[in-house]
Formats: structure tokens, C-alpha cells, sequence
């Protein structure tokens, strides 16, 4: 079955070297791309199939990762939802905070390209294919 | 003739010698004999002999005189009839004398012209007389008589004058008494006139009674006219309502503890007057000490205003400080961005672009992606050292075992392919830290030593702990201000007893002149082709060690190796 992930990013360079990375790491998953936070709310209110976790930038312009992270948490259909936040922030407010708000999990951003592949194989081994997803 | 009748009697009380068996010579009496016949004298004497009184013989009326000039007697017996000067002539010579005018004389005289002597010797004073042949038993009986009268004259003469000298001496001590008092008063009144401080009495409209002479010099008012006027007419508005509620307190009997406010000199100026005001209720007296404290109160003033400056300024400083470290922070996360692309697009080139990239294109882009991969490791480090100095350090007993294990632990595999020996000789004491960045600290200072290795020799690193008693701030072994900059942000244990972690290797070392240098943030002694890094480790070890209340250093000799070292407070916890 093929998974589809929801990548939530502003920064096009991101967007492209994460594709790369993923595509790299063998990682079958197709990722879909919201560049800011108001279009991932709108990518996770169409009927489409829920996707299997969201990528989630913190840093983003109108509506941060946090703010979507809390509507989605406040969606019934999407509030089990595992959301990996990929950010570069190592504050320690940010990082506290995606918690509180029930973040599954916090990356930073790798600089690199192979740390990025590397990041990629985890995610798809991990939480594509070792996690129990939410039924 | 005179008949001696009497018997002898023995005569010791005649002997004056030392007074020591008898009483003392002023109280027997002096007996004067006048006769120009010395059997008579002696007839005389020794019926007398017995009265155990001071007999003086005179064989002439002059002799007598003589005898009465030196003492006084108790009484004289005056032979009438003497040659030269007789008895009447010689007795009213004595009466004219003062000090013998009432002296008892009793005139000797014979039977034969007993009528006209009498009479005559009366009026010349005499008491009594004797007609010869002397009778021994009556001449006896007459002068003790007599000698008795003079003991109790002389007695009540004594007891009088005694009463006298005690009164007097009463007198003169009361008199002394008073003095005393007068003196004491005098002084005690100095206090008031001599007094810096004003000190005044007032009635209980504030009004002053009586001032010193201070109130005039810091006033500048002259008595009549602070006595004119009351505090109130004299407070600033702005004081006017405590002195009030202050004069009301006094009213009631309660003193006034202090009391502080301006009051009006006569120049027009305000003074700050302070001090303390004590009712007397009795007589509705308010009794008033203060003192010009305006020198103090506008010291205080200016030191309340060079305080607040200050305290502006260190807010002030603390926003920039924070300010910055935010602007840092925000500097290194956000070039971390545009770096990411350079690094993996860099990357992607060099793994999926070859076949369209010359040699030296390859080349290029290899050494941007390195480029930017060392640029990228410069913000990280950059980034936990201002990650560093922002965060809350709170401190804990921390034992150093657990934290040096695991650090090795992750650098095993460095280890083993530098092949580094490690000696770690435990225990080690424990320190009083902040755990994760202790940790940052160990870990900084291991991959430190196992980085600059001699190629020449087999690396040996040893890892120790060691204690001293010494105070925070002593100089470091070089001099340096190594001591803790600042308050640390949390308070160390009371012990003064440090503990300092030893990383001691035998790499290349360090020359003396580069010995502090290595701890500025991105000082580097190497080329990084030769020694990677990023110039941060050694920076983050001493910021940490002194936002710990610690602090870092190194002792080196190049060639042979270096020690490098982290001081902290020591743990209460035992080492294990």
C-alpha cells in the first residue's frame, strides 16, 4: 500500500532537498507539499485519505507549526494523527511546546545531504513501518 | 603659823610622766599658789597634793602674774600680805586680765586683819577666803569645790565647742553637698549649651520655651524669633501633616521615635532637620532634640539617584545583553537555513550530477559542500554557546563517574580508531554542577584531547579528580581572571572545598602565549585540515565552568602535552 506523507514546509529548498532525500532513501511514501500553514489545514480538510504522518515546519509564515499542530489536535478525525515536527529551531520554548501540544516526535533539520537521507530512512522505517498507526 | 593638820598621803598622781597610766594632762586642773613664804607654799601644797591637781607655786604677786599669762587656772589662793605688790594689788591685776577676770581667787589672810581684808577682797572679786592657821580639811573641800567648778565650765566650755565644730563641720559638709550639686548641675547644663544638637523645650502648641544656641547657628534665627513661631509656621507643606500627626502623638504621651522633615532657615532655604521629641506631661512640656541632617539626607538623595541610574543602567545593559544574545541566536538558526541548501544541493551534485560535471566542476562542488558543512558545524557550536549563556543554570551535587563513562562511551569508536589509551582513575570527587552542561563540558574537553594527538607517540589520555581548600576567587596559575565573572545563577555549596576534573593527555601541546588564547570563542591554533573544529569547544568549557561558579584552565609544555582542567564547587554527595 502506498503511504503518503504531508509535508509542511515554506522554504522551496527544503521542500525539493527533503524530496531528494526521501526519494534517495528508498522510501516509498508519496509526499505531498503544503508550503505554509494555512494550505496544510486546507490539504487536511479535503476528502482525500488521511495522510500517514505530517512533516511539520515550526517556523513559517501566517500561521505557524505550532498553530497547525494545535488545530489539528482539535480535529477529531485528525487528532491521533502522528505529526514529526522538521524544524531547524533548538530553542528550548519550541521544542517543550510541540510536546505539550502532542507532537510525536521532533527532528532538526539536518545540514547535509546524506544526514537528510539518513533522517529519511529513519522516518520511513519508523514511523511508516515499525509504528502501529491509529485505527 | 600654819598648822599643818593633815596626814601625808602618798603622791603618785603628782608624777606627769607619759600619761599612759593616767588621765591625760589636760584634764587636771592648774592650782596657782601665791605666798611669799615657801613654807607656807608648801604647807599649802601638801594639803593640796591630794586633790591630785596641777599645782603651781608663786612666790610673788609678779611671779603670779607671770603663771597667768602661760596658763589658765582653776583657781588662785592669794596670800594677802606679801612684800612689794600684795595680795589686793595682785588681784586686781589678774581681774583686769581677760583671760583670768572670772578665775576664782581665795585670798589667804590671819585672823587679825580678817575684817578689812575680807571686805577689801570681796570687792576685788575674791570668792572666798582663808584665815590662817589654814584649817587642811576646809582649804581642801574649797578648791575641790572650786577645781570641780572649772572641770564642768571647762566640760560644758568642751561640749560646747564640740556641738559647735560638729555643726560646723555639718554645715560645711552641706555647704559641700550643695556645692556638689550645683556643680553637677552646672555641667549637666552643659549639655544643653554645649549640645551640636538643637535642643529645645516647647509647650504643646510646638511653641519653643527655651532653645540652645545650635537652633540659631543652623537656622538662622534668633531666639525671640523661633520663640515667635511653632514647627508648623516653619515645616514644608510637604512635611506638614507628619509633623502634625507627630505633635499629636507627643500630646498624648507617646515620645516621637524620629521624626525627619525640611524646615524653613531664614535665608529661605529648607533644611532637613531630624531627631526625637519626648512629652513631659506633667507640665505640658515637649522636650525637643534634633540635629541638621541635611548633608546626610541629600548624600542619601544623591545616592538613591546614582542608584537608580545604575540600576537603569544595568537593566539597560541586561536588555542590550539579552538583546544580543537573541540577535546571535537568531543570526546562527537563520544562516543555518540558506546553508542547508548550499550543503545538499552541493551534495546532490557531487552524487547525482557527476556525469554532467568536468573534473574540476566535481572538484568545486565538493569543496562548497565542505565549505559548507565546516560553516554549518561553526553556527551549531556557536549556537550551543549561546544556548549556553541564556539557559537557567541551577546546580546539584553531580558524582563525575556516571557523566565521564558516557561520555567514552559515545566516542568509543573514535577512540578505538585513534587508538587512544584512556586511564580513568576513580573515584572521583563529586562537584556541585548543572548536569547537561557539565556533560557538554566532559565531553568537549575528551574529544579536545583525543583531536590533538602527536602522531609521534601512542596517544595516553588520563582522566582524574582532585581536591583543594581554597577560596573561589584566588588567582589562577597564570594570573588570569579565570574567577567567576558575575553572580553565578545559582549559589554554590557553602563548602569552600573545590574539586578540579583533570583531562590530562600527552598530545601535541600548547605554547605559553596560546595557553588562554584557546578558550576565546573561534580561536583556533590549527588548520583545520590538520585539526578539524570549529574553534567553540573550548569557549563553551570555560563559559560553562564559570555560569557554574567554576572555571577552566590549562597547564601545557609543547611537545609534551596538555592538562586541562574544570574547577567547581564540590558536590555534599560522596563519591562512590
Amino acid at each position: 500500500m502506498e503511504h503518503r506523507i504531508l509535508h509542511v514546509e515554506d522554504n522551496a529548498d527544503d521542500v525539493m532537498l527533503t524530496g531528494m532525500a526521501f526519494r534517495k532513501a528508498g522510501c516509498p511514501a508519496k509526499l505531498d507539499v503544503a508550503t505554509d500553514g494555512n494550505k496544510a489545514i486546507a490539504a487536511l480538510q479535503t476528502d482525500a485519505p488521511r495522510p500517514a504522518c505530517v512533516l511539520l515546519d515550526i517556523k513559517m509564515p501566517t500561521l505557524s507549526g505550532l498553530e497547525v499542530l494545535k488545530w489539528i489536535r482539535a480535529q477529531p478525525h485528525l487528532k491521533r494523527i502522528p505529526v514529526i515536527m522538521l524544524t531547524s529551531s533548538v530553542l528550548p520554548e519550541d521544542i517543550n511546546q510541540a510536546y505539550d501540544l502532542g507532537a510525536n516526535s521532533y527532528l532538526v533539520k539536518p545540514s547535509g545531504l546524506e544526514a537528510l537521507i539518513e533522517m529519511a530512512k529513519m522516518i520511513d522505517q519508523y514511523w511508516l513501518r515499525a509504528n502501529t498507526p491509529p485505527g | 603659823m600654819i598648822q599643818i593638820t593633815t596626814t601625808p598621803e602618798p603622791t603618785p598622781h603628782t608624777e606627769t610622766g607619759n600619761g599612759s597610766t593616767w588621765a591625760p594632762p589636760q584634764m587636771r586642773a592648774n592650782i596657782l599658789l601665791v605666798d611669799d613664804r615657801p613654807d607656807k607654799l608648801l604647807a599649802l601644797e601638801t594639803v593640796l597634793t591630794s586633790l591630785g591637781q596641777n599645782i603651781v607655786k608663786a612666790q610673788s604677786g609678779k611671779d603670779a602674774l607671770r603663771e597667768l599669762l602661760k596658763q589658765e587656772f582653776a583657781v588662785i589662793l592669794l596670800d594677802v600680805s606679801m612684800p612689794g605688790m600684795d595680795g589686793f594689788e595682785t588681784a586686781a591685776l589678774i581681774r583686769e586680765r581677760e583671760s583670768s577676770a572670772n578665775t576664782p581667787i581665795i585670798f589667804v589672810t590671819s585672823y587679825g586683819n580678817s575684817d578689812n581684808h575680807i571686805a577689801r577682797g570681796y570687792s576685788l572679786g575674791a570668792v572666798d577666803y582663808l584665815l590662817t592657821p589654814i584649817v587642811p580639811e576646809i582649804l581642801r573641800t574649797k578648791v575641790s569645790v572650786l577645781v570641780r567648778l572649772h572641770e564642768q565650765t571647762a566640760l560644758i566650755k568642751r561640749q560646747g565647742e564640740e556641738l559647735r565644730r560638729a555643726e560646723a563641720a555639718r554645715y560645711q559638709r552641706e555647704l559641700a553637698d550643695v556645692a556638689d550639686r550645683l556643680e553637677i548641675e552646672t555641667r549637666r547644663n552643659r549639655f544643653f549649651t554645649l549640645a551640636q544638637e538643637m535642643l529645645g523645650i516647647a509647650d504643646f502648641n510646638g511653641r519653643l520655651l527655651h532653645l540652645n544656641a545650635s537652633w540659631n547657628l543652623a537656622m538662622g534665627y534668633t531666639d525671640d524669633e523661633l520663640k515667635s513661631v511653632t514647627g508648623m509656621d516653619l515645616v514644608h507643606p510637604e512635611d506638614a501633616n507628619k509633623l502634625m500627626a507627630g505633635l499629636n502623638a507627643v500630646r498624648n504621651g507617646s515620645p516621637l521615635p524620629y521624626f525627619e522633615g525640611r524646615f524653613r532657615h531664614k535665608d529661605g532655604s529648607y533644611r532637613w532637620l531630624g531627631g526625637t521629641a519626648t512629652p513631659f506631661m506633667e507640665e505640658k512640656l515637649i522636650y525637643i532634640f534634633v540635629r541638621d541632617v541635611t548633608p546626610q539626607k541629600n548624600a542619601e538623595t544623591q545616592i538613591q539617584q546614582l542608584n537608580h541610574e545604575l540600576e537603569q543602567r544595568v537593566a539597560a545593559l541586561t536588555e542590550a545583553n539579552s538583546q544580543l544574545e537573541a540577535f546571535n541566536y537568531s543570526i546562527a538558526h537563520d544562516l543555518r537555513t540558506p546553508l542547508r541548501s548550499m550543503s545538499g544541493f552541493a551534495n546532490a551534485l557531487v552524487e547525482d550530477e557527476v556525469a554532467g560535471l568536468s573534473t574540476a566542476g566535481l572538484e568545486y562542488a565538493r569543496r562548497i559542500a565542505r565549505s559548507a558543512k565546516y560553516m554549518d558545524a561553526m553556527l551549531l557550536d556557536m549556537l550551543a554557546y549561546s544556548r549556553l549563556s541564556r539557559a537557567d543554570i541551577v546546580c546539584e551535587p553531580v558524582a563525575l563517574d556516571h557523566s565521564v563513562l558516557e561520555t567514552l562511551s559515545v566516542m568509543e569508536k573514535e577512540i578505538r580508531d585513534r587508538g587512544v589509551t584512556v586511564e580513568v582513575r576513580e573515584p572521583f570527587f563529586a562537584v556541585y554542577a548543572h548536569p547537561p552542561t557539565l556533560k557538554q563540558i566532559i565531553s568537549n574537553l575528551l574529544s579536545n584531547a583525543i583531536k590533538f594527538t602527536d602522531p609521534s607517540r601512542k596517544p595516553v589520555l588520563r582522566i582524574y579528580t582532585t581536591k583543594s581548600v581554597q577560596p573561589l576567587q584566588s588567582p589562577s596559575p597564570r594570573g588570569e581572571g579565570l574567577g567567576v565573572k558575575g553572580a553565578p545563577s545559582s549559589s554554590p555549596s557553602p563548602a569552600t572545598d573545590l574539586v578540579r576534573f583533570w583531562v590530562e593527555d600527552n598530545g601535541i601541546g600548547i605554547p605559553p602565549e596560546f595557553q588562554e588564547k584557546i578558550f576565546g570563542l573561534f580561536k583556533r591554533l590549527h588548520d583545520a585540515s590538520a585539526y578539524p573544529g570549529t574553534g567553540v569547544g573550548l569557549a563553551l568549557v570555560r563559559r560553562g565552568a564559570e555560569r557554574m561558579g567554576g572555571r577552566a584552565g590549562v597547564e601545557s609544555e609543547p611537545g609534551h602535552g596538555s592538562r586541562f582542567w574544570v574547577e567547581l564547587p564540590a558536590g555534599t554527595a560522596p563519591s562512590p
